[in-house]
């Protein structure tokens, strides 16, 4: 019983920490007490993310996973599975009316590569917090 | 911001960055594994990009 009760929170514990880790990019790592890679991440990814958007990158809506779902348009549905990968930053851009785009921008799409790219890297982070968690690093 | 070769380089330099945090502990390995990614990201795209100077697509 008391096993059961001590991998239960174990397990609680590790769903916030990457729910944490995914929000903000490294809040895994610093939770965990790894500070120098935590603020690595924290910056670089952010960084990366701000760059996206300020070369006229796109965000593209969360609604458009469902085109990865029912197949109607995976590669966009894929983006946004990307996109969505740095995590409260992306919520916090389209609040605030960025990453709309412009395709007639000559850095559209490495805008697009380098929202992408932060998103899907900020997901490896997350797996890499989990793996230090769970003791394996 | 319109230069290609300077959003290649920043590109390059914060997968490299993120990549080596990741694979590696010390401060010596990462340096070492990001420097060698970062190197690898530019030779490789300027080679890619002389090779396709002559095919237009």
């Amino acid at each position: 019983m008391r096993a059961t009760a001590a991998a239960d929170t174990q397990s609680g514990t590790l769903v916030l920490l990457c729910l944490a880790s995914w929000a903000v990019p490294g809040a895994g790592h610093l939770w965990l007490g790894r500070r120098t890679k935590g603020l690595i991440f924290l910056i670089a990814l952010l960084l990366m993310f701000s760059i996206g958007l300020a070369t006229h990158g796109r965000l593209v809506p969360p609604g458009a996973v469902a085109g990865l779902i029912d197949l109607s348009d995976p590669l966009v549905g894929l983006m946004a599975v990307a996109d969505l990968g740095i995590g409260a930053a992306y919520f916090v851009a389209s609040a605030l009316g960025y990453g709309a785009g412009n395709v007639r921008a000559v850095t559209y799409e490495y805008g697009n590569t380098f929202l992408i790219v932060a998103g899907l890297l900020n997901l490896l982070v997350v797996i890499d917090a989990y793996d230090v968690a769970m003791g394996r690093k | 911001m319109q230069s290609h070769l300077l959003l290649l380089a920043i590109f390059a330099f914060f997968v490299s960055l993120v990549f080596a945090v990741i694979a590696k502990d010390t401060a010596r390995e990462q340096i070492r594994l990001g420097g060698l990614m970062f190197a690898g990201f530019l030779g490789s795209a300027i080679v890619l990009g002389w090779l396709m100077y002559p095919l237009p697509l």
